[in-house]
């Protein structure tokens, strides 16, 4: 009966999960830690009251107005006023502050005149989100100003009149799906599913590892007792189906509802996805555990595999920006159709119909590392890798007299 | 010493394919052309002369048109378009007669990078198009081009993006993601060659080579390893200074100081973890754990001074955030090595860390047993 050796085998690999602490930790440890440290770091979204110095050779009301404007906008805050730029390039050299706000002497009296005037910006380019808060906090007041500016020369005419002279057509901006335009928001989901994959490899690979260990100093395998190599598969897929069927739920639901994140996904659309999503993880998980020797090698191996997946994923720098062999290459990786599609389900409201490329996908690539790993599983099968019941047997007494002589070797050793 | 492909993999493959990796994808420097839509439920000579010059923009190819709002948001739900232009019916009408009509704009800002700078384009866009219909009527009054700038703008903001003037993002990320690489596996190998002695049982043979002087036997194990990274370090300066010609504003000497530093100190910190903790697993996943973590908390791309101040606090304990420091001033911004003193003298002092607890190392290959 198939049935039974399946949930046979998948009973022992769950059993061996629960009683490996290394494993434990990539399957339940990290999964649930590792989400609410980035959330946490990311928590603030943007960042507010960057601090600028500030030359004002002008010193004029209205220098000192757009000044203080300045400094009142939720982007900046000026930290220093500055006699000179040596001093004002000094503070930013000391990572005091990472703008510099400076108003030339004829600044008022170019606007007098009716023509116009210039404030000269200065961008430490060591985060571009200065960049953004100088360049936004700034423009917000000059258009503010620029407003009151052309009010008073209007002056006679009626409100209403002023409003269509300063702007003919307005115009208003809307960043879909992500209110504040913020780093949690943007960046968490894809993380999210990464985790999931990643966590799942190194598992996996430890399993197999410590396997492949005991393999070497010839002790017992498992699988051995099973003629059909589909079901050793089968059960071993089914028992990593059933431990992230809980980790999915709390990194993909839990984690972005604990901190108030963008969640508009439905539920059948967000299961019908994330299912093949596991699939396709646990096939290749599977499938690259296969090169693992030993039971921490696996942190040499995958562990630095998601700086590059994160990107190629195109959450970063964008897809249709990515050379052609990168964007191919990308495709092999179950986490890029993953982030993807999990970022548009759960941060834009995306049904099942608009990711059915990544969806479909996603169950390709499952067929493709089932297949692969049932091939390679069916060849240890026959190699002596993997042996069959009467070699096993044999191996077992094998396995014991090494126990036996190890416990002994032990017992001499702490008797001298 | 070591004869196993996972050193080879880890030490070579593992930096070389990031390095390639990351300096291919971001080759453009700044996204070019990036998808976005229109609708257009005007239809005028007003409204197609928006989209044309919006189409004129570098960074913006529209590519296709949308019949209404819903179906242009479903693209964008689909990953067709990053962001669209709205332009509703009787926008010319209005503008003609007066009445301040009013276009929208949308991006999607599930994908931050290419949303911020769609929305640049647009914005520019927009506010051109408005001033256009302004500067006609001014004109229209007797005014000339230099007063009818002054009264639709009168305060200019003139930007100055010190270091970095193209705002390329390969300059802005590959600087610090390459030696971020780099230095995680620098991490997890160290203490990955220490323990396994301890775990395959060789370390009391090791210690013994080296007359029983553990700081003598760790620093001759390591020192291979050093040369190879060192190498790497080479590689990818070679790669960002010579090769792509990357800002380095005091020359090559002083990164490449920063890097060797950084080397050390992420040896001497793997060691310290791998003496303090006579497990593999754990000091391994805390290794990992820094090497990882580093890469966020560095702060360059998100700022640390965004961060909870908990972790900004933390932030002081990575080495990766002084190397990101002393590049940002030595290369970046050129500024007097004076400034920088004290990052160089924080890589030092991790290097040095292994004097407080390598003890314990000695100890524990005396006394180790391997668990699982």
């Amino acid at each position: 009966m198939w049935v039974k050796d399946l949930l046979d085998v998948t009973g022992k690999e769950l059993r061996s999960i629960l009683s490996d602490v290394g494993v434990l930790v990539f399957f339940i440890i990290v999964p649930v830690l590792y989400p609410l440290l980035y959330a946490y770091l990311y928590g603030r979204e943007v960042v507010r009251e960057v601090p600028v110095v500030v030359v004002d050779e002008c010193r004029s009301a209205t220098s000192r107005e757009f000044l203080r404007k300045c400094d009142a906008t939720p982007d900046l805050r000026i930290i220093s006023y500055c006699s000179d730029m040596e001093e004002a390039r000094n503070l930013i050299h000391r990572h005091k502050a990472y703008g510099l706000i400076h108003i030339p002497s004829e600044f008022e009296n170019t606007l007098v005149q009716g023509l116009q005037s210039t404030v000269n910006l200065y961008c430490d380019m060591s985060g571009l989100l200065y960049y953004k808060a100088l360049l936004s906090g700034c423009t917000m007041v000059s258009l503010d100003m620029n407003r009151d500016i052309q009010m008073v020369r209007l002056s006679g005419l009626s409100d209403r009149e002023k409003d269509v002279m300063t702007m003919p057509i307005e115009n208003e901006y809307v960043t879909m799906f992500n209110p504040v335009n913020g780093f949690q928001a943007f960046l968490i989901p894809a993380i999210l599913i990464l985790v999931l994959q990643q966590t799942l490899i190194l598992g996996v690979s430890m399993l197999a590892g410590t396997e492949a260990e005991r393999r070497r100093s010839g002790q017992l395998i498992l699988g051995h007792e099973y003629d059909n190599p589909i079901t050793v598969l089968g059960g071993k897929a089914l028992a990593y189906l059933l431990v992230y069927g809980f980790t999915a739920t709390y990194v993909l639901c839990f984690v972005p509802w604990l901190f108030h994140m963008p969640q508009l996904w439905q539920l059948p659309t967000l299961v019908a996805f994330v299912v093949p999503f596991l699939l396709a993880s646990i096939f290749f998980a599977i499938c690259i555990s296969f090169f693992v020797r030993d039971r921490e090698s696996c942190f040499l191996l995958f562990v630095f595999v998601s700086v590059p997946l994160i990107f190629m994923s195109g959450i970063s720098w964008p897809t249709s920006n990515m050379p052609a062999f990168w964007k191919v290459l990308a495709q092999f990786f179950p986490s890029t159709h993953g982030v993807n599609g999990f970022a548009r389900i759960n941060t834009s409201g995306a049904l099942l119909q608009d990711v059915r490329m990544e969806s479909l996908s996603l169950w390709i690539l499952t067929g493709i590392y089932f297949m692969l790993s049932l091939f390679i599983y069916e060849r240890m099968y026959r190699s002596d890798k993997m042996p069959g019941v009467e070699f096993v047997l044999a191996m077992r007494t094998r396995a014991r007299k090494n126990l036996r002589e190890m416990s002994r070797d032990i017992k001499s050793r702490l008797k001298k | 010493m070591q004869s196993r492909p996972l050193y080879g993999l880890s030490m070579i493959f593992a930096p070389l394919f990031c390095f390639v990796f990351f300096t291919t994808l971001m080759g453009e420097g700044l996204p070019e052309s990036l998808p976005a839509g229109v609708v257009d439920e005007d239809n005028t000579s007003v409204s197609r002369s928006i989209l044309r010059n919006l189409d004129s923009y570098q960074q913006t190819e529209i590519i296709k048109q949308y019949p209404d709002f819903a179906h242009a948001r479903e693209a964008m739900q689909r990953n067709e378009i990053y962001g669209f232009f709205y332009i509703p019916k009787g926008t010319q009408e209005k503008a003609s007669s007066q009445q301040q009509p009013k276009i929208s704009i949308y991006t999607n800002g599930t994908y931050l990078i290419p949303s911020s700078l769609l929305y640049r384009d647009m914005k520019t866009m927009a506010v051109m198009a408005s001033a256009a219909v302004g500067r006609e009527i001014l004109l229209a009054k007797g005014a000339n081009m230099d007063q009818a700038m002054g009264f639709l703008q009168p305060i200019k903001m003139d930007m100055r993006p010190l270091g970095n003037p193209w705002l390329n993002y390969n300059v802005y990320l590959t600087n610090t993601i390459l030696p971020a690489v780099l230095a995680l596996m620098i991490l997890m190998v160290t203490c990955f060659s220490i323990h396994t002695e301890l775990k395959d049982n060789t370390a009391r043979e090791w210690i013994s080579m080296a007359n029983d002087n553990i700081l003598k036997a760790v620093s001759a194990k390591l020192f291979p390893q050093t040369m190879t990274f060192v190498l790497m370090a080479l590689i990818y300066l070679v790669l960002l200074y010579g090769w792509l010609g990357f800002p380095h504003n005091n020359g090559f000497l002083p990164m490449f100081v920063a890097a060797v530093l950084l080397i050390l100190a992420s040896q001497g910190f793997a060691v310290f973890i791998a003496s303090a903790i006579p497990s593999l697993r754990w000091s391994l996943s805390l290794c990992t754990l820094w090497g990882v973590l580093s890469i966020p908390i560095s702060g360059f791309s998100f700022p640390v001074m965004g961060m909870p101040d908990a972790l900004q606090a933390l932030s002081y304990l990575f080495p990766l955030r002084y190397y990101f420091l002393i590049y940002v001033d030595q290369a970046l911004n050129g500024i007097p090595l004076y400034y920088s003193a004290w990052f160089y003298v924080a890589l030092l002092a991790f290097t040095i860390m292994p004097l407080v607890d390598i003890h314990l190392l000695r100890k524990a290959a005396h006394e180790y047993t391997y668990l699982p």
